[in-house]
């Protein structure tokens, strides 16, 4: 298996090389957005003293600083290739292969991630320093923080394949999608830290899978929550991605029979 | 002239009746501008929720600016991306060939000849937020600040059509830059919220290099007498500027494209 | 002497081509100081096209015809030498040259995808500023001639690559210009569509009297198509004049075919000449020109009994042609 992880790596790279500016762009959209919502955070803190909840300036700086990077490490972006694969026919010749599918995208993402940090990393810590963020931040942190974030990405992953999957049976993934994602604008906390979410919101964003991919794990990354909290969430994450597993394979075995009738 | 404007209602109209033809995903992009709609004025609103005022935009004022917004970027979508995107297309297949053959100027073919007509919906919405906006401060709202408003607005429309002309002229010596028009796709995001909220290199970015921050923030000030006339008459000479500029630029590129300038 | 269409003096285009090395400090280094290489694409040529000619630009890729055709419709300034096309210097696009002429492209549409070509062809009507009734009867014309009536309604992206063709036809002509540039307008297509759109270029030239310039692989649209033929190479033009004489002018040989009884005195054959060929008792020779006469009679005389029969031809226009591009055949310039 390593063997072909170590095969498909090297092909993905050179992918990327041929089309490294590209490669690099897609990763603006992982900070350009939580710039902007720190900027408009900080000023609505601004207007009342510095002080919103339980969140200082400092600490809203902190947590949009990590969330560029959480961002970047949970995205998935395999829907409008796989949606190309299944119309053109491509999906067939890597189903005769002996190795899932997934595998060539769980190649693709961990890549790319890995790949283009490199321009991601710098600039999270430059939003750090130029907003001032102020971690308190344990060693217990970083260690469940790192727990966290890894099963968010594979929970934002999976997620990702279920909906992706909707391309057997329909060639409009795209709006699927959209709603999709525009649904974790609100509830992943992307537009504020999910503690900072007004009224229900709250509580339904701590219901959803959403917040789960994102904003969880960037609280516990800057040290947000106490060692239970954490864990409990960590918990509820684990819960969500063996819902989206069986999910998925359901989905997916559904799927490949309704590809093989449609005879593609 | 005329002859401009009744091309540019043809072209519309012919893709128009082209998006008709598939109902469904009309349907579907109906609704997903909705939900952008939506969940956009949503985020304002959870904003709100903390404060009266962000740096001095109440939360009418910044419901302006989220309309003038739309508005901005209905009509980038509507018709500059579009065109813009086949344009690129047409020089990396040597099609444009047909376009510089045509009677016709060949920057108002490249400019103006695709259309999303599904967009005009993102424009009404855009339309219709900022008059609700606007009735809500009806108080401050005067004819001269009215004419401030629409002046910048064109002028915004200008600016960032000087920009996106620019960015698409390089393709004439670059055959891919798709990418260049990709990161201004990530700027233009950042106009949802006034630029003075950025620090300052952002909001310097913002008004400069990617001009969506003026195109946005002035109109929706101008609109409630927060732009002097020096800064209005600023606007108005770069805006001119950017004009001429980007206009020069892609006669020179279509010069070096037929070799008079290699 | 009726005023030229198409003039053209000692037109000359040279690009200029930026040279890459491979290597990584190659690159860096042609940054910094950019080495480029001169290329001659078309080279200081010359001729004149009468009102209603149907002219065939022959050459292998990368002659300079495509070049050509660009200079000539206004896409590309030329580097030296002088062109007037309908009176106009092409290159200057004035909006009179523009109304005046057509350029289609085989492998090119300017037909946009997504929309019926019905719909295309009124934005040309708007762009060309065609009244009404003139945009009628030259599309009712059009029409007729290439069978359009199921296309015109369908988006271009449903039509085959002949119907496509078809269409691009109409679009390329619906302004009437006074000289259409072709370029390899029947590539791709099959051998019964090529015959339709050569069949359709010959009759719209009958009809409006358009004057023709056409580039095109295929010898057949060259053949049915025009009388006369310019023939270019590495961006010289090395023949000029009827399509009939081309064999004569720049084939030095003929070919004699020669039908043996029996296999007798066919060893005798190759002093005559160059053997192209040998199959049951048929011998092909090809002999030179000034020599054919002799030779035709040597070969009745000494073969006499076993000689079933005897022909003297010009060679084929392909072999020709093929001769010229490989560069076996001597261009004698006139």
């Amino acid at each position: 298996m390593i063997g072909v992880y170590r095969a498909l790596a090297v092909q993905q790279i050179q992918i990327m090389l041929q089309y490294r500016v590209a490669t690099f762009l897609y990763a603006l959209f992982s900070f350009v957005r939580p710039i902007i919502f720190l900027a408009a955070w900080l000023s609505v803190a601004a207007s009342q003293g510095g002080r919103l909840g339980s969140f200082q300036r400092s600490d809203l700086a902190a947590y949009y600083a990590l969330s560029i990077l959480v961002t970047h490490l949970t995205t998935s972006f395999d829907f409008f290739e796989f949606e190309w694969e299944v119309r053109q026919g491509r999906l067939s010749p890597k189903l005769l292969r002996p190795l899932h599918p997934l595998h060539y995208a769980i190649v693709n993402n961990v890549l790319w991630k890995v790949v283009t940090a490199a321009m991601v990393i710098p600039v999270a810590v430059l939003v750090a320093l130029t907003f001032g963020a102020r971690f308190h931040v344990g060693p217990i942190d970083i260690v469940l923080g790192t727990v966290s974030v890894v099963l968010g990405a594979a929970l934002s992953f999976v997620f990702g394949w279920v909906v992706a999957s909707a391309a057997f049976w329909t060639t409009r993934v795209q709006a699927l999608v959209h709603f999709y994602q525009r649904t974790a604008f609100i509830f992943a906390g992307q537009i504020a830290p999910l503690a900072l979410l007004p009224g229900p919101l709250s509580a339904i964003a701590y219901a959803l899978p959403f917040g789960y991919m994102l904003g969880v794990p960037t609280d516990i990354l800057r040290g947000a929550h106490d060692v239970t909290t954490s864990l409990l969430l960590i918990a509820a994450q684990a819960v969500w991605l063996l819902v989206a597993a069986v999910l998925y394979r359901i989905v997916w075995n559904a799927g490949l029979r309704e590809y093989s009738a449609v005879g593609a | 002239m005329r002859r401009y404007l009744r091309l540019l209602a043809l072209f519309a109209r012919t893709e128009l009746q082209f998006a008709l033809e598939y109902r469904v995903n009309l349907l579907l992009e109906i609704g997903q501008m909705l939900i952008v709609v939506v969940t956009s004025v949503g985020a304002v609103l959870i904003l709100y929720a903390y404060t009266q005022a962000m740096n001095g935009w109440t939360l009418e004022q910044m419901i302006v600016l989220l309309g003038v917004y739309y508005i901005v970027q209905g009509v980038e979508e509507l018709v500059l991306q579009p065109s813009f995107e086949r344009f690129m297309e047409h020089v990396r297949e040597g099609t444009l060939d047909f376009i510089l053959l045509k009677p016709i100027s060949s920057q108002f073919m490249v400019s103006f000849r695709h259309f999303q007509t599904v967009q005009t919906l993102q424009v009404l919405v855009g339309v219709a937020i900022t008059v609700y906006g606007v009735a809500r401060l009806a108080a401050v709202v005067t004819p001269a600040t009215a004419l401030a408003f629409a002046v910048t607005l064109v002028c915004g429309f200008v600016l960032i059509y000087a920009l996106l002309l620019v960015l698409s002229t390089f393709a004439f010596w670059f055959v891919r830059v798709d990418n260049l028009l990709a990161i201004f796709w990530a700027f233009i995001d950042a106009g949802r919220f006034p630029i003075d909220i950025y620090p300052g290199w952002l909001r310097v970015t913002m008004s400069t290099v990617v001009p969506v921050g003026i195109a946005v923030t002035v109109p929706a000030k101008a609109i409630v007498g927060l732009v002097d006339a020096p800064t209005l008459a600023a606007v108005v000479a770069a805006t001119v500027i950017a004009w001429v500029v980007s206009r020069a630029f892609w006669k020179i590129g279509v010069r070096s494209y037929t070799g008079a300038s290699a | 002497m009726t005023e030229l269409v198409v003039d053209v003096h000692d037109l000359t285009k040279v690009y200029r081509v930026h040279e890459r090395s491979e290597g990584l400090s190659a690159t860096l280094r042609s940054v910094v100081r950019r080495s480029f290489r001169e290329i001659t694409a078309v080279s200081g040529i010359s001729f004149g096209v009468e009102a209603g000619e149907v002219v065939g630009f022959l050459g292998p890729n990368g002659a300079g015809k495509t070049t050509t055709l660009k200079m000539l419709s206004g896409l590309l300034y030329p580097t030296s030498g002088e062109a007037r096309v309908i009176g106009h210097v092409p290159w200057r696009r004035e909006d009179g040259f523009l109304r005046g002429i057509a350029l289609l492209m085989g492998n090119r549409t300017q037909l946009v995808w997504d929309i019926a070509a019905a719909d295309s062809l009124r934005v040309l009507q708007e762009i060309y500023g065609l009244p009404e009734e003139r945009y009628r009867s030259t599309l009712r014309e059009l029409t007729e001639l290439l069978d359009l009536g199921p296309l015109l309604g369908k988006p271009v992206r449903n039509l085959s690559l002949g119907e496509r063709m078809k269409v691009e036809f109409a679009a390329g002509l619906i302004h009437s210009p006074r000289v259409a540039f072709l370029d390899e307008p029947t590539l791709g297509l099959d051998v019964s569509m090529q015959s339709r759109i050569r069949g359709f270029v010959a009759e719209h030239n009958r009809r409006s009297g358009t004057t023709i310039l056409l580039t095109s692989h295929y010898m057949d649209d060259i053949v049915a198509l025009c009388k006369r033929v310019i023939v270019i190479h590495h961006g010289h033009l090395l023949y000029d004049g009827p399509l009939g004489e081309l064999a004569q002018r720049m084939a030095p040989y003929k070919v004699i075919t020669v039908t043996l009884h029996d296999g007798a005195g066919s060893a005798f054959l190759d002093e005559l000449g160059t053997v192209v060929s040998r199959e049951q008792g048929v011998v092909v020779l090809r002999v030179p020109r000034e020599s054919v006469a002799e030779r035709t009679a040597r070969i009745v005389r000494d073969l006499e009994g076993s000689l079933a029969d005897i022909s003297v031809e010009d060679p084929a226009i392909e072999d020709v042609i093929d001769r010229v591009f490989a560069g076996a055949a001597v261009p004698p310039r006139s």
